[in-house]
């Protein structure tokens, strides 16, 4: 089941806004299962800028390499060691422990031209 | 769409819930549910059971189809006595590879070839284009009645003797082939395999007896291994993909037939051979290459590149296509294989080293580079704009003390000074 609370692009990225004002970002549950085994995972530091719909990290599977793309522009604030320490967190927890940065967003407002969870369910039926 | 074919283990696949991909036109899965790095690891420890009925094969028969055999690949088929096989390659007149093969002399009278699964139809119509239209040889694509499995890892032993009885499995070693009976169904056996295991079996038997084979194997132990882990197994073994390390390199250009280690084993010059299509290119070919192991380099006009082993030594994975450079930035090939495989860690003391219980990753490649590169030497590699270090390496996997094959793990200090 896809939490309804968060916003998705079109290259499986999910985005959830927090009450800190933070936006936590990771990669769907559909993303992980067809990366199959995860094998490297390469994210930012945290101070580093992302820009809207601009990679800013790498996720490699034994067959291939991935590049993840950031929904939003903003600073990353945090980094999820624990997943770069574990990748079984991504497909135990895809959605939860599996995420991946953090960041301030330059335009929380930038939320909105993301995908609701329906529309992200029915972008992937259409796939 | 066109339907993709199926073989007959399909159903099998699906049931077991494994990833299929396309796969050359074929149905294939790429993994089951426990994912490749386990099946991977599944085969070095225990058994990795394949589907590999994919592949081509084709049924040399009559007066004439030695003499063709002889001529149109590089080994020497009048070497084998009836129960033996042989790696051959598929050759041009230029010494390049039009596929890689393997030759299977079960009966006196005939020979059977499979080929990859990707080549088949060009391997057919290159054969058909050979014949010299006479009634000497008869050519039959034997894909689509025969079926093909794998067995491969250090119980692979145990659970076929389980079910065939000992004197009806091939004589130790590999090579070498046996006709035996698995619970009353015929099946033909090889000791041959593309892992790298040193336990090694390759079953023929029919597309309608396939599934029952299966079956047998897989309650014995035998655990399900898809085309994912069968690629990362054969690249920790150093073995060749057409495609990759046999065909066209990085750059486009046709990779020389021992630019690729393999083919010392490949490819012979005896008498029997005669004036065999390609002779000339591949005399001068393996010419340059004894210099070159001698590190005379003034041949190296005719094998300006050989494909080596290369251990990463940072972590990151290269891939095909990936630039290498030696110590002063210079261009010195292309990685043509690259992922990152798993190991199971052996422990560092006592006679009965085995596979412990606990495994690591490491980053593994096979590159084409300028022959003059030594063993153990450092170069780099281009992996997302950044370089790192990775070594040239005589094999990253040894299988010199069966049952297991064991993954030989490099650190930088074995350097050579070049």
């Amino acid at each position: 089941m896809i939490p309804q609370d968060l916003k998705f692009t079109k290259s499986h990225e999910w985005v959830r806004l927090g009450e800190d004002g933070l936006a936590t970002i990771g990669l769907s549950e559909f993303a992980v299962d067809q990366l199959g085994d995860i094998v490297f995972l390469e994210l930012p530091a945290v101070g580093y800028a992302t820009a809207k719909e601009s990679t800013f990290g790498t996720i490699e599977s034994v067959k291939a390499a991935v590049e993840i793309y950031a929904p939003l522009a903003g600073e990353v604030a945090e980094v999820n060691d624990e997943a770069a320490d574990n990748f079984d967190l991504l497909a135990q927890d895809p959605y939860g422990k599996g995420w991946l940065i953090k960041i301030k967003p330059a335009q929380p407002a930038d939320m909105d031209s993301l995908m609701s969870a329906e529309e992200y369910e029915k972008h992937l039926q259409n796939a | 769409m066109t339907e993709l074919r199926k073989t007959p283990l399909h159903a099998r696949h699906v049931a077991l819930g494994a990833k299929m991909v396309d796969f050359g036109s074929w149905d294939m899965p790429l993994q089951y549910a426990g994912g490749i790095v386990a099946e991977h690891l599944a085969t070095r420890k225990t058994a990795g059971l394949f589907d590999v009925s994919h592949m081509g094969r084709f049924i040399f028969r009559g007066a004439g189809a030695l003499a063709l055999l002889l001529r149109a690949l590089t080994n020497n088929a009048a070497a084998l006595e009836p129960g033996q096989s042989q790696y051959t390659i598929i050759q041009n007149e230029a010494g390049q590879a039009i596929d890689d093969a393997y030759l299977y002399h079960f009966d006196e009278d005939e020979y059977l070839l499979v080929v990859n699964a990707a080549n088949r139809q060009k391997d057919w119509a290159y054969f058909q284009s050979l014949q010299p239209g006479s009634a000497e040889v008869d050519i039959a694509e034997a894909s689509d009645e025969i079926a093909m499995i794998s067995l491969q890892g250090p119980l692979a032993e145990e659970i076929l003797s389980s079910v065939i009885d000992a004197a009806h499995l091939p004589k130790p070693g590999r090579n070498h082939l046996s006709r035996a009976c698995m619970e009353g169904i015929d099946v033909d056996v090889a000791r041959t395999g593309y892992t790298g295991e040193p336990l090694c079996f390759e079953l023929f038997v029919k597309n309608c007896d396939a599934p029952a084979i299966w079956d047998i194997l897989a309650s014995r132990g035998g655990v399900p291994v898809g085309l994912g882990a069968r690629d990362t197994l054969r690249l920790e073994a150093s073995l060749p993909l057409y495609g990759h390390e046999l065909g066209t390199d990085p750059e486009g250009n046709e990779m020389p037939i021992f630019a690729c280690p393999l083919s010392r084993f490949a490819v012979s010059f005896a008498e029997a051979k005669g004036n065999f299509i390609g002779k000339d290119a591949l005399v001068r070919q393996h010419d340059a290459l004894g210099k070159i192991q001698a590190r005379d380099y003034s041949s190296l006009a005719d094998l300006p590149r050989i494909v080596k082993p290369l251990a990463v030594l940072e972590k990151a994975i290269a891939r095909q296509g990936s630039k290498v450079f030696d110590q002063h930035g210079e261009p010195i090939g292309y990685v043509t294989s690259g992922t990152m495989v798993p190991y199971w860690k052996t422990p560092s003391q006592g006679a009965k080293t085995g596979p412990s219980s606990a495994h690591e990753m490491r980053p593994i490649c096979l590159a084409i580079l300028d022959s003059n590169i030594a063993d153990r030497t450092i170069v780099q590699v281009e992996v997302r704009g950044k370089n790192v270090n990775a070594m040239t390496v005589p094999y990253n996997l040894r299988g010199k003390t069966p049952p297991y094959a064991q993954a030989v793990i490099y650190e930088k200090e074995n350097q050579s000074t070049s």
